[in-house]
C-alpha cells in the first residue's frame, strides 16, 4: 500500500486522458492512459492498478463490458465511469455492475480528484478488510493446528490428562488417562464426568476444585487408590482461570505412583531392619563397656578383660555387618564394574580352603575337593567368585558339627557348570529354607545364635550368582547337612 | 551366702544374659538364665523366680509378648513381676511405658537396651519392694 498509487484512464478522447493525467499527477498519482477498452484490458492484465477511470461510450469493448472484465481480473480495482450527456441512466447501470461511482462530463479537476480520492479511500478500506479476513482465516487454521498439536502432545504423555469445563463436563483427555480411569464413552466428549469415570473420589476432587471460592487456589494434589489391585494415582488438579481470575475449567494430571509407593515401603522396611540389626550389637557393646566402667558387676582384672573381649567380638560382627551392607549397596547401585574373565574356579576354591585352614582345624573338619580333570573355567569376575565361594565354604564350616566333613565337587551340564558345597552340619529346616536368601535372615535356632553371622552372606551370594546369569540352589535336612549348588553358564565357543 | 532374691533372665542374646547376670550376681541376687521363651517357662515352673527380666524380641518376633502373657495368666505365677527390656523403641518409633502399655503388654516395667547397671539394680529393687507390699 505504500507504493505509489497507479491510476489508468481509459477514454477514446485524448483531451479527457490528458486532462485527467494533468489533474491527477498534481496529486502525486502515477497516471497512465489507454485509448480504448482493448488497450485498457491489456494494461490491467500486465500491471496492477488501484483505480480505473472508464469512459462508457467507446468504440470496441464497451465501458460496461470492460467493468466486468476488469473485475474478473482483480475485483478490488475501483472503477469510476465517465459518462457524456444523457447517459446518467447507463452510469447508474454501471454502478450496479460494480463501478464505484460515476463522473458526468464535463467535470472540473476538483470534482475528478474528489471522486478519485473517495474511491481510493474506499479501496484502502476494502483491502484492509480483506487483510483482516485473511488474518482471521490464518488464525483459525493455526488454532486447528494447535489443537491437533496439543492432542499429539498429551497423547504421547505417560501421565493421564483430563480437562473439565465449568459445567463439570469432560472435554479433553488423553490415552493414558483413558487407560487409568475411563471405562466407557471414550468417543464422546462433553458429557458429565460420572458418565466416563467410575471412581467417586476423582470426580469429587475435581468438583471441589471447580467449586472452590478461594481465588488463590492454584493446585491441589491427592493420592487416590483407584482399584482393588492397589493402583495408586497421584492426581494434580488445577483450575484454569481467565484474566479476571475466574475459573473456566479444571485440568487434572494423573500419575501412576503404585511402583513408587511399593519401593518406598520396601525401603522403609529395609531401613528399619538395618537399624535394628545395627542397634543390637551396639547395645551389647555399650552394655559391656558400662559394666566394666561402672564396676557394678565387680570382677577382677581377668574377668574385666574377658568382658572387653566380648565387646570387641560384637564390634567385629558390627563391622562385618556394615561391610556387608556397603557391599550390597555397591552391587545394587551398580557401581561394581564386573571384570569378566576366564576364571579357574577350582583354583579359587583350593585357595579359600587353604585360607580357612585355622577354622577347619579348630573344629577338626575334613574337607575334600573333588573335581574331574580338565574341569572347565568359567567366564566370571574373579573377586566375585572369591566372595561367593568364601561365603559358601565358610558357612559349611561355621554351621558344621565338630569332626564333620565338607565335600566340594562339580559337574559339567549341558549349558552350565555346577559347583556343589556339601556339609555334614546342623542342616536347615523346611520353614527356614524358604527364607534363606532374604536380607538378615538367620535361622531361629539356638545353635545358630551362637555362631557369628550378619544374615547377609547368602543375600550377597545370590546377587553375585544372579549378576553372572547363574542360579543358586540349596538342599538340606536338619541334622544331616546342607548342599549348596551354584550353576554358572558354560563359557561359549569352546 | 544368702541371696536377696532369685531373678530369671530371658534373652536370646548371650551377651545381654551374661552382662545382666554379672551385674545382678554382684549385687547379691541369684540369677537363672534362659535363651528362649520355652526354656524360660521351664525355669519358671521348676525354680519359681522372684522376678523375671524379659527381652521383648526373641526368635519369632512376639515371643516376649506370649511369654509374659502365659506367666500373667497363670494363677501360680502371675504375682512374679516382669521387667521388659526392649531394643525396639528407636526402630519402630514406639516407646513403651508402664502407664500406657502395662495393661496390655502384661509387664510391670519397661527399660530400653542397653540398661545401665545402676538403673537395672534400681528397677529390680523397686519391683521386688512393690511385690512385698
Amino acid at each position: 500500500m505504500s507504493d505509489q498509487i497507479r491510476i489508468l484512464v481509459v477514454d477514446d478522447e485524448m483531451g479527457i486522458r490528458e486532462g485527467c493525467k494533468r489533474a491527477l499527477s498534481l496529486e502525486q498519482y502515477d497516471v497512465e492512459g489507454a485509448e480504448d477498452g482493448k488497450e485498457g484490458l491489456n494494461k490491467v492484465q500486465k500491471n496492477s492498478y488501484d483505480l480505473i477511470l472508464v469512459d462508457l461510450m467507446m468504440p470496441g469493448i464497451s465501458g460496461l463490458d470492460l467493468i466486468k472484465k476488469v473485475h474478473q481480473i482483480d475485483p478490488e480495482i475501483i472503477i469510476i465511469v465517465i459518462t457524456g450527456f444523457a447517459t446518467i441512466k447507463t452510469a447508474v447501470e454501471a454502478t450496479k455492475r460494480g463501478a464505484y461511482d460515476y463522473l458526468p462530463k464535463p467535470f472540473s479537476p476538483e470534482t475528478l480528484t474528489g471522486v478519485v480520492k473517495r474511491g481510493l479511500e474506499k479501496r484502502a478500506l476494502r483491502l484492509e478488510a480483506q487483510r483482516m479476513q485473511q488474518e482471521r482465516e490464518q488464525r483459525l487454521l493455526e488454532l486447528a493446528h494447535e489443537k491437533s498439536r496439543l492432542q499429539t502432545i498429551i497423547g504421547c504423555m505417560a501421565d493421564g490428562v483430563l480437562v473439565t469445563n465449568l459445567e463439570g463436563q469432560l472435554v479433553l483427555w488423553n490415552a493414558a488417562s483413558a487407560k487409568m480411569l475411563i471405562s466407557k464413552g471414550k468417543d464422546k466428549p462433553g458429557k458429565p464426568l460420572d458418565y466416563y469415570i467410575g471412581n467417586k473420589l476423582v470426580i469429587e476432587s475435581i468438583h471441589e476444585v471447580l467449586a472452590a471460592e478461594d481465588k488463590s487456589v492454584s493446585m491441589f494434589s491427592k493420592e487416590i487408590e483407584v482399584d482393588k489391585q492397589g493402583t495408586i494415582l497421584m492426581a494434580n488438579i488445577a483450575p484454569i482461570r481467565n484474566e479476571e481470575n475466574n475459573v473456566l475449567g479444571v485440568v487434572t494430571v494423573l500419575r501412576d505412583i503404585t511402583g513408587l509407593k511399593e519401593i518406598e515401603k520396601i525401603k522403609s522396611q529395609f531401613v528399619s531392619m538395618v537399624a535394628h540389626e545395627l542397634r543390637a550389637p551396639l547395645a551389647a557393646i555399650k552394655g559391656w563397656l558400662e559394666v566394666v566402667i561402672s564396676g557394678e558387676a565387680g570382677g577382677d582384672e581377668e574377668q574385666k578383660h574377658k568382658w572387653l573381649l566380648r565387646a570387641k567380638d560384637r564390634s567385629d560382627s558390627l563391622l562385618a555387618l556394615v561391610s556387608d551392607l556397603l557391599e550390597i549397596n555397591r552391587m545394587e547401585a551398580g557401581k561394581i564394574a564386573q571384570k569378566m574373565e576366564s576364571v579357574q574356579v577350582t583354583d579359587t576354591i583350593k585357595k579359600i580352603v587353604e585360607f580357612l585352614k585355622p577354622d577347619i582345624d579348630r573344629q577338626n573338619i575334613t574337607v575334600k575337593i573333588k573335581f574331574p580333570k580338565d574341569f572347565p573355567a568359567v567366564q566370571a569376575d574373579p573377586s566375585d567368585m572369591e566372595k561367593l565361594f568364601t561365603n559358601l565354604i565358610n558357612n559349611a564350616i561355621k554351621y558344621n558339627v565338630d569332626n564333620g566333613s565338607v565335600v566340594i565337587d562339580g559337574t559339567v551340564e549341558k549349558n552350565y557348570v555346577c559347583f556343589r558345597v556339601k556339609d555334614s552340619g546342623i542342616g536347615i529346616s523346611e520353614d527356614n529354607l524358604a527364607h534363606l536368601f532374604e536380607d538378615f535372615f538367620r535361622a531361629d535356632d539356638h545353635r545358630v545364635k551362637k555362631i557369628r553371622g550378619t544374615g547377609l552372606g547368602l543375600t550377597i551370594s545370590k546377587k553375585i550368582v544372579d549378576s553372572h546369569f547363574g542360579r543358586i540352589e540349596v538342599e538340606s535336612k536338619p541334622g544331616e547337612g546342607s548342599t549348596f549348588s551354584v550353576y554358572l553358564p558354560l563359557k561359549q565357543g569352546k | 551366702m544368702k541371696f536377696k532374691a532369685k531373678v530369671l533372665l530371658v534373652d536370646d542374646d548371650p551377651d545381654f544374659l551374661e552382662m545382666h547376670k554379672a551385674v545382678l550376681a554382684r549385687n547379691g541376687y541369684e540369677v537363672l538364665t534362659a535363651l528362649n521363651g520355652r526354656e524360660g517357662l521351664e525355669r519358671v515352673r521348676t525354680d519359681l523366680p522372684d522376678l523375671i527380666i524379659l527381652d521383648l524380641m526373641m526368635e519369632k518376633h512376639d515371643s516376649g509378648f506370649s511369654f509374659s502373657k502365659q506367666i500373667k495368666n497363670d494363677p501360680l505365677f502371675k504375682k512374679i513381676p516382669i521387667l521388659m527390656v526392649t531394643s525396639v523403641a528407636e526402630v519402630t518409633g514406639y516407646s513403651f511405658s508402664l502407664e500406657k502399655d502395662g495393661y496390655w503388654m502384661k509387664a510391670d516395667d519397661f527399660l530400653d537396651k542397653p540398661v545401665m547397671p545402676d538403673v537395672l539394680i534400681g528397677r529390680v529393687e523397686k519391683l521386688l519392694r512393690k511385690k512385698k507390699e
